[in-house]
């Protein structure tokens, strides 16, 4: 049972404010990613909730308890960290039945816990190593091991992926989301990384310079981004993001083209920023009618389909999914459409998503 | 071309390297040789005499008064290894502690502790003399401070305490030392893994004895034997504190004294006496040679890599 609570949390480093007052609810059994640009806060606000760092400002519940002076062990949390922090001077069975005993259980319940452990984490033949006779990835299974020996109510992981290998990063993410569901506790779980957050999550986090940007589910994230800075940090490739004026139902892209729509967003803005994503845009080389004027840059072949780069405008080149058969040359006059159910609106002034 | 460049640079080589182990050899390799050689001589004043075997050394450990005296001065330095381990291995190493965990001040103690280990040992010999003074001494001065001048005693002029008092000076003077190495040895372990503790217990007794002890004892290896080294090398402070005779009454005498005095003479012992003086010091080099080289090597084998 974990439910948390973190009421305008806030966090400073001598003068400097790292978190400006973090608000979140989480719920019973949830996997929650904390995910956000590096030096975001993601660990800090990790650390706060573990107890590592007192809280500055604001108050952090766990299942409706006050937390902010409790001690880190005291918390019923377990936490692994990117470097794993195995203790070097002891073997593997060591590592995991140094806290449990702490937690004042008996032998035959720490010999229990940890044999389950082993077991999850296939672990038995590591037993007798020491940590720096272990790959990364052993390393990696140990101090999830070692977290889950003390059965926490909450499980706290900081880019546990990021010393890994690539070939290894995917297996370890499956292997994490079976655990989560194994042990039925509350995780949350750090990256920098939107695809693992995406692929992983019951509920993402999106921070950005200490703030949230956006809380949902990974659809939520994808189909509607609470703003342009969500809007491009979820989802890959980036959406593309066009500044328009609007005339009537017509949205004008200065120099660009133009486009009609029958929906448009209710506020009254005047000029808008459009967003659309690769998959939300057709492109032809047929240059009549209404759309968007583009030069094609290059064109990314990846077997089930195919990106093409176009430029349009001044801004960023911009991808589009294509069928894997298309073939255009760079620079290429291409026109571009969009599927207005597919369009995204923001407004220019304060980035915020405009409902349609 | 190549081969005058590859003479000029063996000459630039030997240029550097001829002078250390010329020093090296005349004042290191030289006198302990000579040290051995003298010791199977019979001797005379300076003049040398038979060749004795192992005789002088059969003196120095069985023969009355030497043995006596010997023995007497090896205990003692026994004691100080133990005490010094203790008072300032110890003590090092929970200063260490506190100023690692930046506790009220640690900026200032940092200097403080290890400002007296670059003071002189004849400094800090005759400082703490006076500290001892039984009449006007701070010690005593402080004890009647404190209404507690029943304890006030002449430390040094008596032989229940005096040999514990010139530890006490050599702690203080050389505590500064471990205290170094261990809090470089504490500043080496990764902030992730003490955080991992955090997560697993609030109690400072197990994060330092499980944790901390274990993660910086590669650390105390080069302490403890330089210690060990020390403690049976014994002689600037106990010179300067206890005299050449290790008085009172033996009570502060060790083995570098007890060597001294019979090597070269001194006011109240006999003169010279260079057979046995040389032996003295050749067990003492072998002992302090073989002990320190099986602790150095067995501690070495229970290190961890971090
Ligand atoms: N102990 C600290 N002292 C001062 N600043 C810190 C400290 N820890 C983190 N910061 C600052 O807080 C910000 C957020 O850091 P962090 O939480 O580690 O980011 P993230 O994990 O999202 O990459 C960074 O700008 C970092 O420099
Ligand atoms: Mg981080």
């Amino acid at each position: 049972m974990a439910r948390l609570s973190l009421r305008g949390i806030k966090k400073r480093f001598k003068a400097v404010e790292v978190l400006h007052g973090i608000d979140l609810d989480v719920n019973d059994r949830e996997l929650i990613v904390f995910v956000g640009p590096s030096g975001c806060g993601k660990s800090t606000l990790l650390r706060l909730i573990a107890g590592l760092d007192p809280i500055t400002d604001g108050e952090f519940l766990l299942n409706d308890k006050r937390m902010n002076e409790v001690a880190p062990s005291r918390r019923g949390i377990a936490m692994v960290f990117q470097s794993y922090a195995l203790y070097p001077h002891m073997d593997v069975y060591e590592n995991m039945a140094f806290g449990a005993r702490l937690m004042g259980l008996s032998k035959a319940e720490v010999e229990a816990r940890i044999q389950e452990a082993t077991r999850m984490l296939r672990l038995e033949p590591l037993l007798e190593r020491k940590p720096r006779e272990l790959s990364g990835g052993q390393r990696q299974r140990v101090a999830i091991g070692r977290a889950l020996v003390r059965k926490p109510q909450l499980l706290l992981l900081d880019e546990p992926l990021s010393n890994l290998d690539a070939a290894l990063r995917s297996e370890v993410r499956l292997e994490i989301a079976r655990l989560h569901r194994e042990i039925g506790g509350t995780t949350i779980y750090v990256t920098h990384d939107q695809v693992e957050a995406m692929t992983l999550a019951d509920r993402i986090v999106v921070m950005n310079g200490g703030r949230i940007e956006q809380f949902g589910s990974p659809r939520e994230l994808y189909e509607t981004p609470a703003n342009t800075f969500v809007a491009n940090f979820i989802g890959s490739p980036r959406m593309a993001m066009l500044g328009v004026e609007r005339e009537g139902d017509r949205l004008i892209a200065p120099g660009i083209g133009a486009i009609s729509l029958t929906r448009l967003p209710s506020a009254a803005d005047r000029e808008l920023l459009m967003g659309v994503r690769p998959d939300g845009m057709s492109i032809s080389p047929d240059l009549q009618g209404e759309g968007f004027a583009a030069q094609v840059v290059y064109t990314e072949y990846l077997g089930d389909s195919a990106y093409v780069y176009v430029k349009m405008g001044e801004g960023a080149p911009v991808s589009i999914r294509c069928t894997p058969d298309t073939q255009y040359a760079p620079d290429t006059p291409v026109k571009i459409r969009v599927m207005p159910d597919k369009l995204h609106f923001f407004s220019s002034n304060t980035s915020q998503r405009l409902a349609v | 071309m190549i081969s005058s460049q590859l003479t000029g640079r063996r000459l630039w080589i030997a240029a550097l390297v001829v002078p250390p182990i010329a020093f090296m050899c005349l004042f290191l390799v030289y006198p302990i040789l000579s040290a051995f050689a003298y010791a199977f001589y019979e001797w005379h004043g300076l003049a040398r005499g038979d060749f004795v075997w192992f005789d002088n050394f059969h003196r120095v450990l069985f023969e009355f008064p030497f043995s006596e005296r010997t023995i007497n001065a090896f205990k003692h330095n026994i004691f100080v290894f133990f005490a010094l381990m203790v008072l300032q291995n110890g003590l090092g190493f929970i200063l260490a502690y506190c100023l690692w965990r930046e506790l009220w001040g640690a900026r200032f103690h940092r200097i403080a502790v290890f400002l007296p280990v670059v003071l002189s040992t004849v400094i800090v010999g005759l400082l703490w003399k006076l500290f001892y003074h039984p009449l006007f001494g701070a010690v005593n001065a402080t004890l009647r401070a404190v209404g507690l001048g029943s304890l006030a005693q002449p430390w040094l002029g008596q032989d229940s305490t005096a040999l514990t008092a010139i530890v006490v000076a050599n702690a203080w003077h050389m505590v500064g030392f471990p205290t170094l190495v261990f809090l470089a040895g504490m500043q080496r372990i990764p902030s992730e893994i003490l955080d991992a503790v955090r997560m697993e217990t609030e109690s400072e007794w197990v994060k330092m004895s499980k944790i901390v002890w274990p993660l910086v004892a590669p650390s105390a290896t080069v302490v403890f034997t330089l210690l060990f080294v020390g403690a049976f090398n014994w002689f600037e402070l106990p010179f300067i504190m206890g005299g050449v005779d290790g008085s009172p009454h033996g009570a502060t005498d060790v083995l570098g004294l007890y060597f001294y005095r019979t090597a070269f003479g001194s006011m109240s012992a006999s003169a010279e006496n260079f057979g046995p003086g040389s032996a003295l010091a050749v067990l003492i080099f072998l002992f302090i040679a073989v002990v320190s080289s099986v602790i150095t090597i067995r501690l070495r084998k229970r290190e961890i890599q971090l």
